[in-house]
């Protein structure tokens, strides 16, 4: 064989993808190729929304949790890939399936200028620039209604075209699934390579100086600004997903709250391991159906109040406790059981 | 375009600017001495008109309603640094706003168990429903608003360039350490900035709930206002907050006045976003090096 | 990687020359008009008191202070106007005065950040693990194990920055600006906080590094610890140079004397 062919097959050896797949990742998708035979579809419904916000959940994990930005303005991307998917499938008939990565790009693609702007600053100012810009964002679309559909949204938008085999509500469950086990791999390979040693060298949130990173080499604002573009991908791809699975979408499920309630997911499930956006999502979503459902029936009171008041306690009682979020608890009982030995 | 109109619109954006700059202030007093971004600011004002009507609607008259309601936020606010923010005061920044968060959300949920979902609204405090000036109408209430947020603003002045306490205060900000070398305990001043904030939170809210009711609900909007604020023009100084919250509140009033509606509010937005990123850190440089 | 800029090195004369250089903070002039160079292959020790300009000096030298007026040059390169992660990349680092271990890796993993420069996986790369970013990853891993072992570290290779010793927290720093394979290597203190052994240990690490052809630029206030080292001294007294020379030179050196060694 001539030697250029082989220099070819040897340099598309060396991009062959090898990722480490966790074990319990393997259990997990092996969880979710069963349930939809046992739940019911209000489950699977449920177990959606858990999914796409731990997929937006993961973005955060590598912004907030490995580069230490906080971000409180998720939403501004979850919206910028929903309503571009959206768009583009109402406006230029493409299908969802083509829309899906055109929209993640164009989360991208805005996060970039944004971010090169806001992570400029230094500090938790950070938070509450994305959350000003959130809201900013937020009105920006209500008002531009021509386009957007204003304050009652979009609607009618096309599904993805799937075998039939199953229910839609089914397919998207596997889709968002699938996409989240990806975003697992991905984000736990990440941080455990060159990458991640990067991204958590600019983390100042302890204690430190983006001097360090600097006198090494590292670019410290072109990772700050690849984290943020890669978290608004995240956002935009769950975005887009959500668009097609619901058909409709409102600028209120982009607001501030739902960017901030996704923040606290990741918070509460713990910010550093990719696992920590799956459960705090789980979390925080079957909470506020417990609470929503149940609670006004038991005690009574106006629907909404409780799990206000939960997220609030579990927030701060979680943050004072276990500050590194639900994931360290077993490392923490370890520690805890070593103390006691000695 | 009237001149009338103009009035008008230059009269609400002062009224609103107003409200912006009081927020902005809250926040400022708790970041400048703690570091801390209390994104809870906004249900102190909240609470502050929500009690208001409250005691008004037992029949303590107006004056001591507000006296009242500030009493309870403030105690709300202590409860705030003394039961979140102090355990875990050598967390992170990113903690600590979470906590505060954590703080909003369950005073958020206390009030719509306890007020329910409606709005509810306040009388102006002088009764009259409006006044006419020049051809232009102004709601009752603003100068009242406008009123409160000067005497804001020269009593944070007073109080922090000429009481000891103040002074105290402000050494904490700027030298945390050092102020602790001289003895000035800086837990006492983290609990009194709360405490401030949380006052100044009360009396913005009982002076607004006039013009703008208030709900459970409305805390969330009112603090990212009040960080639009502080951010345009810069947190790091007390007149960076105050030009920025004029800046938000002329830029919302004039485009809803003077420009064609629909897209009056995506363009003063816009403008104001792309201010926003081309200078990030506030408006107004901040004071000797990089704040 | 290492910067394309490197192609244009000159590969002679001083490997560091500052032309005339002042910081000032508003009224406050940290550093004044200093002038010196610094010759390949040695090993240079700023010392004065402490507030003399020093680690300006040296944080203007990484890039991460500009000065108000005069020039840096580094290997024929006018560097004061750089980012620092470029000079970085031009082939020096630092070891701050308290180290800045990253608090949130094992010490492993800090050494290994040292070689960022060497490697370029970028995101695609590492989040799906293709085969070069394995083969870098594992070069690295080795070339830090190398290094943490060759100071006696190989025991503390997956413990965290919170649990090592002053002592020991320095050496990972040392190893973690080693990896980066400088040609200038910039310390602040390196001697603060250690006891007698340490020192010695920690000076004939850097005349072995200086064997093998590394330049050290070093500040430091510890004067006697500092002349057996040195090839050279610069004195630096309220941001101005007082003198240049040998330590056998300074230390007889009347102004010095006068103003610095003398109590």
């Amino acid at each position: 064989m001539s030697p250029i062919v082989n220099r070819a097959k040897e340099r598309a050896a060396r991009l062959v993808p090898m990722p480490r797949v966790p074990r319990a990742a393997l259990i997990l998708l092996a969880v979710v190729a069963v349930l939809p035979l046992i739940g019911s579809a209000y489950l699977m419904s449920i177990l959606i929304k858990v999914g796409l916000h731990a997929v937006i959940g993961m973005g955060l994990i590598l912004l907030t949790g490995l580069a230490g930005q906080v971000s409180l303005g998720q939403g501004v991307f979850y919206g910028t890939g929903a309503y571009v998917s959206a768009l583009l499938c109402l406006r230029f008939g493409i299908s969802p399936w083509l829309a899906m990565p055109l929209a993640a790009a164009a989360s991208g693609l805005l996060a970039a200028p944004i971010g090169r702007a806001i992570l400029r600053l230094r500090g938790i100012i950070v938070a509450g620039v994305t959350l000003t810009v959130n809201l900013i964002f937020f009105y920006l679309v209500v008002s531009v209604s021509d386009l957007t559909g204003g304050a009652t949204g979009l609607s009618q938008i096309p599904r993805f075209e799937y075998p039939k085999v199953v229910s839609y509500t089914t397919f998207i469950f596997y889709a968002v699934w699938l996409l989240a086990v990806l975003c697992l791999i991905l984000t736990t390979n990440l941080a455990s390579s060159r990458v991640g040693r990067a991204l958590k060298s600019v983390n100042v949130l302890g204690h430190g100086t983006e001097d360090t990173p600097q006198v090494l080499g590292i670019d410290v604002m072109h990772f700050k600004v690849a984290a943020y573009v890669g978290a608004a991908v995240f956002a935009g791809v769950a975005g887009s997903v959500y668009a097609h699975h619901i058909s409709v979408i409102e600028p209120h499920t982009f607001s501030v709250q739902t960017s901030v309630l996704v923040a606290i997911m990741v918070v509460l499930g713990g910010v550093t391991n990719p696992w920590g956006a799956i459960v705090g999502s789980a979390l925080i979503v079957g909470l506020t159906e417990l609470l929503r459902e149940v609670a006004p029936i038991v005690l009574g009171g106006p629907t909404g109040s409780y799990e206000l008041v939960a997220y609030g306690v579990v927030l701060v009682l979680t943050l004072l406790f276990l500050p590194s979020g639900l994931c360290s608890l077993p490392a923490r009982i370890e520690q805890w059981r070593r103390g006691r030995r000695l | 375009m009237e001149a009338s109109t103009v009035l008008q619109s230059l009269i609400s954006g002062l009224t609103l600017g107003c409200i912006y700059a009081a927020l902005g202030l809250g926040l400022f007093v708790v970041y400048g001495v703690t570091r801390v971004l209390n994104l809870a600011q906004g249900e102190f004002v909240m609470l502050g008109g929500m009690l208001t009507v409250s005691f008004c609607s037992m029949g303590v008259p107006l004056l001591g309603a507000i006296i009242l309601a500030v009493i309870v936020t403030i105690i709300s606010g202590a409860a705030l640094y003394v039961l979140v923010i102090k355990p875990a005061r050598n967390a992170s920044g990113s903690t600590l706003a979470f906590l505060t968060v954590g703080f909003a959300y369950a005073i958020e949920g206390i009030t719509l168990l306890v007020w329910g979902w409606e709005y509810h609204s306040l009388t102006n405090f002088l009764g009259s429903s409006s006044i006419h000036l020049w051809g232009a109408t102004i709601f009752g209430q603003a100068p009242w608003v406008v009123g409160m947020t000067v005497l804001m603003v020269v009593g944070l002045y007073l109080f922090f360039g000429r009481t000891m306490v103040g002074k105290a205060l402000r050494a904490c900000a700027d030298e945390p350490l050092g102020a602790r070398s001289v003895g000035i305990s800086v837990e006492k001043m983290a609990l009194l900035s709360f405490v401030l904030a949380a006052g100044l939170g009360a009396v913005a809210g009982a002076t607004i709930t006039p013009l703008t009711m208030t709900a459970y609900n409305v805390g969330v909007p009112l603090t990212i206002k009040g960080l639009l604020a502080a951010f345009l023009g810069g947190i790091h100084r007390a007149e960076g907050v105050i030009v920025g919250g004029l800046l938000v509140g002329f830029a919302e009033a004039l485009s809803a006045g003077l420009m064609p509606t629909g897209y009056h509010d995506a363009i003063a937005l816009g403008l104001l976003l792309v201010v926003f990123l081309a200078r990030p850190q506030g408006l107004l440089p901040a004071r000797g090096e990089a704040g | 990687m290492r910067s394309v800029l490197a192609v244009a090195r000159a590969g002679h004369g001083p490997l560091i020359e500052y032309r005339a250089v002042s910081v000032s903070y508003g009224e406050l002039l940290a550093v004044n008009n200093v002038s010196f160079s610094v010759e390949r292959g040695e090993i240079l020790c700023v010392i004065g008191p402490n507030g003399a300009g020093k680690t300006t000096l040296l944080r203007m030298t990484s890039g991460l202070l500009r000065p108000t007026s005069g020039e840096i040059w580094f290997d024929g390169l006018r560097v004061d106007r750089m980012q620092a992660h470029r000079i970085a990349a031009l082939g020096t680092t630092q070891v701050f005065q308290d180290i800045q271990l990253f608090e949130n890796m094992s010490v492993l993993d800090n050494v290994m950040a040292g070689a960022h420069g060497w490697t370029d996986t970028g995101f695609v790369g590492a989040s799906l693990r293709v085969a070069s970013a394995i083969d870098e990853e594992r070069w690295m891993r080795r070339a830090a194990i190398q290094q943490l072992s060759a100071l006696g570290l190989a025991g503390v290779l997956h413990e965290y920055p919170e649990e090592l010793s002053w002592g020991e927290q320095k050496l990972v720093g040392l190893a973690r600006a080693l990896l980066c394979r400088p040609i200038l290597l910039l310390l602040d203190e390196p001697y603060g906080g250690l006891d007698t052994e340490e020192i010695d240990r920690l000076s004939r690490t850097l005349r072995a590094l200086k064997n093998e052809g590394m330049t050290i630029l070093m500040v430091e206030h510890l004067t006697d610890i500092v002349m057996d080292v040195a090839d050279r001294v610069v004195v630096l007294h309220y941001g101005e140079k007082l003198a240049e020379g040998t330590p056998d030179a300074i230390r007889e050196d009347e102004r010095v004397i006068a103003t610095y060694l003398g109590d």
